[in-house]
């Protein structure tokens, strides 16, 4: 299998499991229950952190149809554009929902709920484009692929990195900066949750989890625009597929502290349960290894 | 060359690390170096939100132990700092974005150090000293960062 067949698995996934997720809000509001909500949340949270392969696999699939005259170039940018717009807006979506989980504040479900609906509409427009891309079956007989008139958001902002030769550079400086933010703070609260750090309550320390969101979030979009710059830089390098992989883990790992408390449940002063502990620690061993893959991208993976 | 720079560089190890082209040598020293800044750079500036007034419920107490870990952290990135430098040494001593990183580590270190001594036992203020480390720390990445571009486009 290689990440364009990755692609056809999960682009799916957005479309689909937004459908799920935002039946569940609809559920969990109409039926007034906090659990179902939280489910809802968990569900927006981590289909923003796989919406972030969706996009880069199909960077992937779209060097692999380079030069085939039966695909037309357009629909596959227009694709591409329609789903660059949805994943920032996906990206949004996910932060929010990570908020309301953070701390439950009311007024998060409607904008959440709003934003939401609004992602499918654009996931779903991508995906549709997507469809044509190779399955003339779906057109109406004889038919071309519409291609819609959608902003050339990828080539913009593959064109902004490249032109201005200042933006590579910052943009080095913040992933520097966003790593150090979201590594600083994951290994104190993760250094909490073990044990090593005592005599303070979970909820004071993970007041600081936002700025762990804010370098995560720094440097999404720091990597999203040397991605958009040089694709083939990056899908054709195993070290970078396996970055990512594990970060979508540690992703997920931030969760762990992030909801603890939010079912009422109290954390031992000392330290987290045996389970707790052995996120915490595999939390701090997976963000090591992103950085460890990031640094050596250079040096190993691309043939 | 009979510089103290040029000596460096063509010392045994120097050339090890430029030259060998394994992935124990150059690559893993780069990201030891990562992994100590990192370490250090945001244990500090997650410690300086906290003296700034972000999640004021953190005793400072409870965080003392921290300074252990960024002491260390210190010592990997000085060490594979050192070792990176040798590798090429003539042209880092004469990058003017080298020599501005080193300002922003000394203050930044010295900030750190003096966090310790002084609003760690009074249990209060440090928002001078945290604004201080937040601004040196951003300078240092910035400066180690922006080192290989000034190279190319200055020198």
């Amino acid at each position: 299998m290689n990440l364009a067949h990755l692609h056809l698995l999960l682009n799916h996934v957005p479309t689909i499991g937004l459908g799920i997720a935002l039946a569940l809000l609809v559920a969990a509001l109409l039926k007034k229950s906090e659990d179902l909500k939280q489910a809802a949340f968990v569900g927006f949270f981590l289909l923003a952190l796989l919406a972030i392969p969706a996009y880069l696999t199909g960077g992937a699939a779209q060097i692999a149809l380079q030069g085939r005259t039966d695909v037309s170039r357009e629909v596959v940018a227009a694709h591409q554009d329609a789903a660059l717009l949805a994943l920032i807006v996906m990206e949004v979506m996910g932060l929010l929902a990570w908020i309301a989980l953070w701390r439950f504040r009311r007024w998060h479900e409607t904008g959440i709920l709003v934003l939401a609906i609004v992602t499918f509409g654009l996931v779903a427009s991508a995906a549709n484009i997507g469809g044509h891309i190779r399955h003339p079956e779906i057109l109406l007989q004889g038919a071309d692929a519409p291609v819609p008139g959608w902003p050339r958001t990828a080539a913009a902002g593959a064109a902004f990195v490249l032109d201005n030769p200042w933006v590579w550079p910052i943009a080095e400086v913040f992933h520097f900066v966003g790593l150090c933010l979201l590594f600083g703070v994951v290994l104190l609260v993760n250094l909490r949750l073990l044990g090593v750090i005592r005599g303070v309550p979970l909820a004071d320390v993970t007041r600081l989890l936002p700025w762990a969101i804010l370098g995560l979030g720094i440097n999404i979009v720091t990597g999203m625009l040397f991605f958009l710059a040089a694709p083939e830089q990056y899908t054709q390098n195993s070290a970078f597929v396996w970055k990512i992989g594990l970060m979508l883990i540690a992703g997920v790992t931030l969760l762990y502290p992030t909801m603890w408390g939010a079912n009422g449940a109290s954390m031992p002063e000392d330290r987290a349960p045996l389970s707790g502990r052995i996120i915490a620690a595999g939390s701090i061993c997976l963000w090591i290894g992103v950085i460890f893959l990031g640094r050596f991208l250079p040096f190993i993976g691309s043939e | 060359m009979g510089s103290l720079a040029g000596q460096i560089e063509q010392s045994g190890v120097a050339i090890w690390i430029r030259e060998s082209g394994v992935l124990y040598g150059y690559p893993l020293i780069l990201f030891l170096h990562t992994l100590g800044l990192s370490t250090l750079a945001g244990l500090s500036s997650a410690i300086n939100l906290r003296l700034l007034g972000f999640a004021p419920g953190i005793p400072l107490a409870s965080l003392a132990r921290l300074f252990t870990l960024m002491w260390s952290g210190f010592a990997l990135t000085a060490v594979t700092g050192m070792l990176l430098f040798a590798a090429d040494a003539v042209r880092h001593s004469s990058n003017p974005a080298f020599s501005v990183k080193l300002i922003f580590v000394l203050v930044a270190v010295i900030a750190l150090a003096l966090t310790r001594t002084h609003v760690f036992r009074l249990q209060s203020g440090g928002k001078v000293l945290a604004v201080l480390s937040l601004v040196s720390w951003f300078g240092a990445l910035s400066a180690g960062r922006l080192m290989a571009y000034v190279a190319e486009f200055v020198l």
